[in-house]
């Protein structure tokens, strides 16, 4: 139906496409988006130029925005860094929701046991905690697919939406609620996490995780196999690469990191300090999924995930002036994110074929 | 016009299809197709003999409207054809035959026939149509299960579906794509009958053929020879040697014996006893096997593929389980033992399938070899991969076997067929100590990557390794092994030593006429 | 108990249409992941459409939606090879920011009087579905483009030379899908729910395409496994209307329907099943046709 003859154009398939090219074809996705975006802003009756400098001078604004930039940028990180390592070995971790949401749970059940730890203790023990519930959820999804071979995007989406109920269970009326019965308790004051510079202690922990990872996977043995693993397992069975077993450990992996995202968000943002309103906290819950599209745009680079990240999340603070101030609908920052979702996924092709002029 | 007969005596009826001054350049240059003259008759087989790269494959999708000439007519009974889409060959009565099948597996014979049949119509009434099919199989004494899946059948049934097919679609002219490539020589037989037949019903037919030269006396009536996109020779097949053919196909002198080194056979490293495995589909693919290697020997295992042997090699690397029997290996029993302690102890494979078992196209030529490096503590610092080291290593081995590409960072999907497999042995023949299985190494290479191969397995040989060839090709087996055993059905009939085997005989037991059945 | 089979049987039939739609272009060999974010913005266009035209126009437009998205992704997986996963998640990620921005803000029951004329409480539309899926059967068993259309999705190179057209064939099963899921959304949206909020599809679209693999992609078995499904979500939000004082307090109901997708995926992974799955499976699922 694309009658490419007509156009005089041919498709020629490229075999392999180079790092660099490759850099420039996202960032080319990421510039068409910001166009179509600007349509969409001028459609609303804002001139384009005039919303990005009040986005971006209020997200950055260490008075105004940039705290919940940075949180909320390196909210995204983590859940980028969750989804990473997982495709590393093409598995589609998308259940970092059900791992953020598991990992919530992990942290506040530690800080609501030993309210009167000292915080010394106590945090590590809410971060090692929502740790562990994230990840023995993430290896549920890979057991899942490793050893029953149930397709995991399904299997993963599946498990998001038991453990958007699971949060429910304990707040809504349970052993969490606090006194508006819909959210939880607040966190003890010795949960919450110390700020540094504009930011919660954890994000700083994220770009170290994102700096660990990077060296992870290129230059170690274990990322090694995971990368032949999800090129081709064929392969990777040939050189004794076991696959159940690095499913299992990736889908780990990542369900640790969505795990930690659990404290982050909720004690790093003097805003929360308690799990909110189903409403609210699936909301943030549904932020999870942005960390597919970074971590592919980024093409799997740790590295590069930490500005994207941060620069969505500028995005993210800065369209809630649009709102107040430009009175502008709700959603335009996840409407960004959906625009990048589908350019990104259009340019797919440019990885695979280079169009030529037919002679 | 046309081609001049030999001495007169051609058999045949109207001409078919002629093509004049067929030309055919791809980008870049290459000349696949240059000024090509042919003459397909009725009621003759015209086979048509090159090697890879000699064009053959471009004549087959012009002929049947895959690719379009550069310059050059096709002529279809006297009258200036032009097929732009193999629909449009079809529908000329051009019928092709595939070497790698186009049926639906899951579909029955029945539906495979009448897919895209333009007199189907829009609500399929199978009655009529399993009729018109059933007449058809008559007329050329055709017998096949219109109900059977098509996997359920073997390789010559399925290639008789593709034929009815191509009949029932009104083909006046078949083209056959390595037509015998993976028949046993009974089904070649039966595969010869029903060409007999159809050609005694006036259609021409059209084998193309790389190297079974055996096949083309079997089969042809007339043969032409491609090199290099032309056309060198036309001949009758009576008037024709194996000997002459072969020098045609490939212009010069070719030596048809290998010198073997002389090595002295040491201890046992491989005993595998009673072995048995099932296929992919829970059928038993190889049953009872037992056989030792030694050092400084090279089995081979003679076969037509798919009777087997992909197996075997699996459960020997341990990519299959073993249903009964052992393996043991080095003394050691390893009949289920994991993939990464055979390579471990000495045992390489090198995979039939190369881009994207044997080589990972998108890693470089480094990261390719490093997969058989990755479990090496020589290599590993405390979880690191020691890179240095890593690339001295692959500069070394890339050099020896002489992997031709720009540096050790580019890409592998970049080589060409025969470096990939110089890839395939660097990375895994330097890491071999003890067994290296060999499956399939020459299939699909050049004459020049095909003899590099082979003097690697001897140099194997010379090592003092063990090494287990599995090659589809009788020749090759014979000249290269100490001991061979044909292999039927998942058995193997015998086990010579080479000095006592005779091809004839060999190429007997590997199809059946042993089995004792 | 009727009003509560007459619900269910509303679930039953948006996760009929949507998933018969998917189960067509699976058969085709394209694999849709994208179908929840086709419900969304079927359901999205079809709750503000409504509001203004009524609930015709909106079923209209939601299908039309459905088809245009359907052929984004027809588009990019078919001509433009893009791997299809990734471009039905492209697409689903894209509808739940657009239906975020574009919808949430007229959150909210429908205007009164937009109301689904119904038979016993059961609204028409899922009879329309049993047609649908009786129409799509006999399609791909006894026409010979069903049969066109299945050999497209197992071998699509095989299908070629035997005169079909591959892409042409594609596009049509892939929008088709895109179509049907549009309608269910609409559905889901306009009479089953009858208000918007955020997100309302809820991850039905989810155990829709659960329901393509378990059903051996065979039209019949879905429905089987619809009618299920639409029980046991329909059970899951109002237990007490079959069995009054279930202990389980509501999370855990809610949690029901996923759980039990996850079951019957396990299930079918086991080695009995594995085999008669790995047959019925269309082999060219997910595969891009590019063309030697």
């Amino acid at each position: 139906m694309i009658g490419l003859e007509t156009l005089k154009l041919k498709l020629e398939r490229i075999p392999v496409v180079s790092g660099s090219q490759a850099a420039r074809i996202s960032l080319l996705s990421l510039v068409l988006s910001f166009i179509i975006f600007s349509i969409f802003l001028s459609i609303e009756g804002a001139n384009p130029v005039d919303a990005y400098t009040n986005i971006f001078s209020f997200a950055f604004d260490p008075n105004l925005g940039l705290p919940t930039t940075l949180h909320r940028g390196l909210f995204l990180l983590l859940s980028t860094l969750a989804f990473i390592v997982p495709y590393s070995a093409r598995l589609w971790n998308v259940g970092m929701e059900g791992q953020f949401y598991l990992g919530t749970i992990g942290a506040f059940a530690v800080a609501y046991s030993l309210p009167t730890l000292h915080p010394a203790l106590l945090i590590p023990l809410m971060l090692l905690s929502g740790a562990l519930f994230g990840a023995g959820y993430g290896a549920l999804a890979g057991y899942l697919r490793g050893k029953l071979n149930v397709n995991e995007v399904v299997g993963c989406l599946m498990l998001n939406n038991i453990a958007f109920w699971l949060v429910y269970l304990l707040t809504v009326g349970g052993p969490w609620a606090g006194i508006a019965e819909s959210t939880s308790r607040p966190l003890p004051p010795n949960a919450h996490a110390p700020i540094i510079f504009y930011t919660p202690f954890t994000s700083y922990l994220a770009v170290g995780i994102a700096a660990v990872l990077h060296v992870f996977l290129s230059k170690s043995v274990l990322g090694y196999k995971i990368r032949v693993l999800g090129n081709s397992p064929t392969a990777a069975q040939h050189v004794g690469i076991n696959a159940p077993r690095t499913y299992i450990l990736v889908m780990t992996i990542g369900g640790a990191i969505a795990g930690l995202s659990g404290y982050h968000m909720w004690a790093g943002d003097p805003a929360f300090l308690m799990i909110p309103r189903p409403e609210a906290y699936k909301a943030i819950g549904d932020l999870t999924y942005w960390g597919l599209i970074i971590g592919l745009v980024c093409l799997l680079n740790s590295l590069a995930t930490v500005p994207l990240s941060i620069f969505i999340g500028s995005i993210m603070t800065g369209s809630t002036v649009l709102v107040r101030r430009l009175r502008l609908p709700f959603g335009l920052d996840v409407l960004f994110l959906g625009l990048v979702s589908i350019t990104f996924a259009a340019f797919q092709f440019f990885y695979m074929y280079r169009i030529r002029r037919m002679k | 016009m046309g081609h001049k007969d030999m001495d007169g005596k051609v058999e045949g009826g109207e001409t078919i299809l002629e093509v004049r001054g067929l030309t055919k350049i791809y980008p870049g240059g290459v000349v696949a197709l240059d000024n090509v003259d042919l003459e397909f008759k009725s009621g003759e087989i015209h086979a048509i003999l090159g090697e890879n790269g000699a064009g053959k494959t471009t004549l087959m999708n012009i002929l049947f409207g895959v690719l379009q000439p550069d310059r050059g007519e096709i002529y279809m009974y006297g009258r200036r054809v032009r097929f732009r889409s193999p629909l449009e060959a079809i529908n000329m009565g051009i019928g092709m035959v595939h070497q790698l099948r186009k049926l639906i597996p899951a579909h029955t014979v029945l539906e495979n026939i009448i897919l895209g049949h333009p007199k189907a119509g829009r609500i399929l009434d199978f009655k009529k149509m399993r009729r018109e099919v059933e007449e058809l199989c008559g007329k050329y004494g055709f017998r096949i299960d219109l109900d059977a899946r098509v996997w359920q059948l073997s390789a010559g049934e399925q290639q008789l579906v593709e034929i009815i097919r191509a009949l029932y679609r009104g083909a006046k002219i078949l083209i056959l794509d390595e037509p015998t490539s993976v028949l046993t020589p009974l089904e070649t037989e039966a595969f010869l009958n029903s060409l007999k037949t159809m050609s005694k019903q006036d259609i021409a037919l059209v084998p193309f053929v790389t190297h079974k030269l055996p096949e083309v006396f079997a089969i042809s009536d007339r043969v032409t020879i491609l090199r290099r996109g032309k056309v060198v020779k036309r001949l009758e097949t009576k008037d024709a040697t194996m000997k002459a053919l072969a020098e045609y196909m490939v212009g010069k002198e070719v030596l048809f014996a290998l010198s073997k080194p002389k090595v002295n056979i040491g201890g046992e490293i491989l005993k595998v006893e009673n072995l048995s495995a099932m296929n992919d589909k829970g059928l038993p693919a190889i049953r009872d096997v037992s056989f030792t290697i030694r050092e400084g020997e090279i089995f081979g295992i003679a076969g037509v593929s798919g009777n087997g042997q992909q197996e075997l090699a699996e459960v020997l690397a341990g990519l299959r389980r073993a249903e009964s029997g052992r393996i043991i290996f080095m003394g050691k029993d390893i009949t289920n033992a994991p993939v990464l302690e055979r390579l471990k102890m000495g045992v390489g494979y090198i995979p039939s399938e190369r881009l994207g078992v044997g080589v990972i196209g998108v890693f470089s030529l480094v990261e390719n070899i490093l997969m058989s490096l990755y479990f090496d503590k020589e290599f590993v610092n405390r979880g690191l991969l020691n890179y240095k080291k890593i690339r001295e290593y692959a500069e070394k081995v890339v050099s020896e076997f002489e992997v031709v590409a720009p540096s050790i960072n580019t890409k592998a999907a970049h080589l060409s067929g025969g470096n990939l497999q110089r890839l395939i042995l660097s990375r895994v023949i330097p890491r071999t100590s003890k067994l290296l299985i060999a499956n399939l190494p020459t299939t699909g290479l050049d004459i020049a990557a095909t003899e590099y191969v082979r003097k690697r397995l001897l140099d194997c040989k010379e090592k003092g390794m063990g090494v287990l060839l599995i090659s589809d090709d009788l020749d090759e087996v014979l000249q290269l092994s100490d001991r061979i055993a044909p292999i039927y059905e998942g058995r193997f009939v015998s086990i010579i030593p080479a000095e006592e085997a005779k091809k004839e005989v060999v190429g007997a037991m590997m199809t059946g006429a042993y089995s004792g059945r | 108990m009727w009003p509560f089979i007459a619900r269910s049987l509303e679930v039953t039939t948006i996760l009929l249409i949507a998933a018969i739609g998917e189960l067509l272009n699976q058969r085709s060999g394209v694999i849709n992941v994208g179908i929840e974010g086709l419900m969304l913005l079927g359901a999205a266009a079809a709750f503000i459409t409504a509001s203004i035209w009524g609930l015709i126009p909106a079923f209209i437009i939601g299908m039309m939606i459905g088809g245009l998205f359907g052929l984004v992704h027809a588009i990019l997986s078919t001509s433009l090879k893009v791997n299809q996963v990734v471009s039905g998640m492209g697409i689903w990620l894209f509808a739940m920011g657009f239906v975020t921005y574009w919808a949430d803000r007229y959150s909210g029951p429908l205007p009164r009087g937009v109301v689904s004329p119904r038979i016993y409480e059961l609204s028409p539309m899922f009879f329309i579905a049993l047609i649908i899926v009786v129409v799509i059967w006999l399609i791909l068993f006894k026409t010979h483009l069903g049969l066109k259309i299945k050999s497209v999705g197992e071998n699509p190179f095989a299908a070629e030379v035997s005169g079909v057209k591959v892409i042409r064939t594609r596009y049509l099963c892939t929008i088709i899908g895109g179509m049907l899921a549009g309608l269910a959304g609409a559905f889901l949206s306009t009479t089953y729910l009858g208000a918007w909020s955020h997100l309302p599809t809820k991850g039905l679209g989810w155990i829709a395409f659960a329901l393509v693999m378990f059903s051996l992609w065979r039209p019949m078995i879905l429905l089987g496994g619809a009618l299920t499904f639409g029980f046991i979500w329909q059970f899951a939000i109002s237990p007490e209307t079959i069995y009054a004082g279930i202990p389980a307090p509501l999370p855990i109901l809610r949690m029901l329907p996923f759980i039990a997708t996850i079951a019957v995926l396990i299930t079918i992974s086991r080695e009995k099943f594995r085999r008669k799955w790995a047959l019925s499976k269309p082999e060219a699922l997910g595969e891009p046709y590019i063309k030697e």
